[in-house]
């Protein structure tokens, strides 16, 4: 079982992370660099003013990704932020007309623990399943709203298995029963075309960080529509409409800007290159015995490719596949040591969920490196499979 | 994170582990020969480590050791350093055995006890499987 470990580090966790494109790092420099420029947005001297522009700019940029009104975004800390501030924010902002709300067991933690929250609050949450290929039935989510329900969150395309909901749908059935709609495009935005001017979405949250911009920077899009808005989180000074107050972190905000712009300009050619990718990848793994893919061959997102393996052990696995850097649905290497709740929502049993191992790419990502992932993922396997017991095996 | 040094970096498996992992030597089916073989097994749960040892002895001789497991990283360098250490042993040294010991060279971390301790089971298994034949030829 030699590991190629002393080995540069071949990166296809992009749905984690993405690198940071050089020139969004070039715009961050120089936004330190620029002494004159930099100063607090909120201050009326030259410098502030000059911040403001810069963050006016940005604004733009991510409009124009999104196809949306620039003052319909706000800035955030990052999608996690943008969904607590969406899905509470919004939640209270409605509760005098009811408290009943909708989301998805496959939903992002940061979606479902502001759930959790509410609840403790006394709002009433329905968690639907999927089916076994990820994607939300229509039927079952027109059957879970009711009179009081203000609210249904749904994320546009999974973060484990890249399957994408149909929000084109989703947000006409809740716009026809009067019920907002929240959706975490986290995973989508810079990825795949997201226009909200079409879109019936009233709240998206996005984050930087997965198409090549800075970590620690997102937004809240917030459709302006009566009866659409959301209570303030964070209290303490005008910023961002008085919803999301704070400082504005410059430098951040000028980093999303410029990865909204590359993102907005590659779009269609990432999106090519990330097909390709993904076809090469699974046509490379798809024979070896045992190995399913997890969640819709369909309706997915092509950078996304999450396979189990029967007879492997998930953090045997992660290591034997070294120097790859994907992610575990074993979570034995992170925080949690439960399997993946999303990949036993689609049914997956254990060791099926413990197996599983998602490959994200991205356009830094070559087809030199998807051959050697699928050529290393078979030889890993095989090994693994061949010290098991028989039983396992 | 550009300029860290790799030593610097949080590690989950010691230079050991990575080694046993990487060459397991002894992995695998006893091969036939002078000797009766026996086999311990043990196992965490439906879903969890499953463990097989397998031995021929020889005169009272571990002469040959091997194992299978299905597990993580852990247990498989576990699994290997136990038949390194005790391939060619007497039987009885089996009883050496060490939890504890296995656990610090290999540096487990302590939430994954209860699968050492699986180890331990196949062990003693083993060894009541030796044991028992040995009475029964008393």
């Amino acid at each position: 079982m030699k590991s190629t470990h002393a080995n540069a580090p071949i990166y296809l966790d992009d749905a984690a992370t993405t690198r940071i494109d050089p020139q969004v790092a070039a715009a961050l420099s120089a936004c330190f660099a620029a002494r004159a420029d930099y100063g607090n947005a909120a201050s009326s001297h030259i410098a502030g003013r000059r911040a403001q522009a810069a963050i006016d700019t940005a604004r733009q940029q991510l409009g124009l990704l999104l196809n949306a009104r620039p003052q319909d975004l706000i800035w955030t800390s990052g999608a996690t932020e943008s969904d607590n501030l969406a899905i509470i924010g919004a939640a209270r902002f409605r509760a005098h007309r009811g408290r009943h709300l909708v989301t998805m067991t496959t939903e992002h933690k940061a979606v479902l623990e502001s759930f959790d929250a509410l609840e403790k609050e006394g709002f009433e949450v329905s968690r639907l399943s999927p089916g076994a290929d990820g994607v939300l039935a229509l039927s079952a989510l027109e059957a879970a709203i009711r009179e009081e329900t203000q609210l249904v969150s749904i994320m546009h395309v999974n973060n484990e298995t890249g399957v994408v909901q149909d929000i084109a749908a989703i947000g006409a059935l809740c716009r026809s029963r009067d019920v907002l709609f929240h959706t975490d495009a986290a995973q989508s935005a810079g990825k795949l075309p997201v226009d909200l001017a079409a879109l019936p979405v009233d709240l998206l949250s996005l984050t930087a960080h997965k198409f090549r911009g800075p970590q620690g920077v997102g937004a809240l899009y917030i459709a302006d529509r009566p009866g659409c808005s959301v209570a303030p989180l964070l209290h303490g000074g005008g910023q961002e409409r008085r919803l999301r107050p704070g400082t504005s972190a410059l430098h951040q905000i000028v980093g999303m800007g410029v990865a909204a712009k590359l993102a907005h300009d590659r779009l269609a050619a990432n999106l090519r290159h990330v097909t390709a990718l993904h076809e090469r990848l699974w046509n490379a793994v798809k024979r070896i015995p045992g190995v399913t893919r997890n969640g819709s061959a369909d309706a997915h997102y092509a950078g996304i490719l999450n396979i189990s393996a029967a007879g492997v052990e998930g953090e045997s696995l992660m290591l034997a596949l070294e120097p790859l850097c994907v992610a575990s649905g074993s979570a034995c290497n992170t925080q949690s040591r439960e399997p993946s709740f999303v990949l036993k929502a689609l049914g997956c049993t254990d060791l099926e969920a413990q197996s599983a191992i998602r490959f994200s790419f991205g356009p830094e990502t070559s087809l030199g490196d998807i051959d050697f992932a699928g050529e290393h993922y078979r030889s890993a396997v095989t090994k693994l499979r061949a010290i098991a017991p028989a039983a396992a095996a | 994170m550009t300029g860290v040094a790799r030593s610097a970096l949080p590690e989950p498996y010691n230079q050991r582990v990575r080694a046993l992992f990487e060459e397991p030597q002894h992995a695998g089916e006893v091969v036939n020969g002078p000797g009766r073989r026996f086999e311990g097994r043990a196992s965490e749960s439906a879903a969890g480590a499953q463990i097989v040892l397998a031995a021929v002895v020889s005169d009272g001789i571990l002469a040959v050791l091997r194992f299978r497991v299905f597990g993580c990283p852990h247990l498989i360098a576990a699994a290997e350093l136990t038949c390194e250490r005790f391939e060619g042993e007497p039987v009885k040294k089996l009883q050496d055995f060490s939890v504890s010991d296995l656990m610090e060279t290999l540096g487990v971390p302590v939430e994954k006890t209860g699968r050492i301790l699986r180890l331990e089971d196949a062990v003693r298994a083993l060894l009541l499987q030796i044991d028992r034949t040995a009475t029964n030829k008393d």
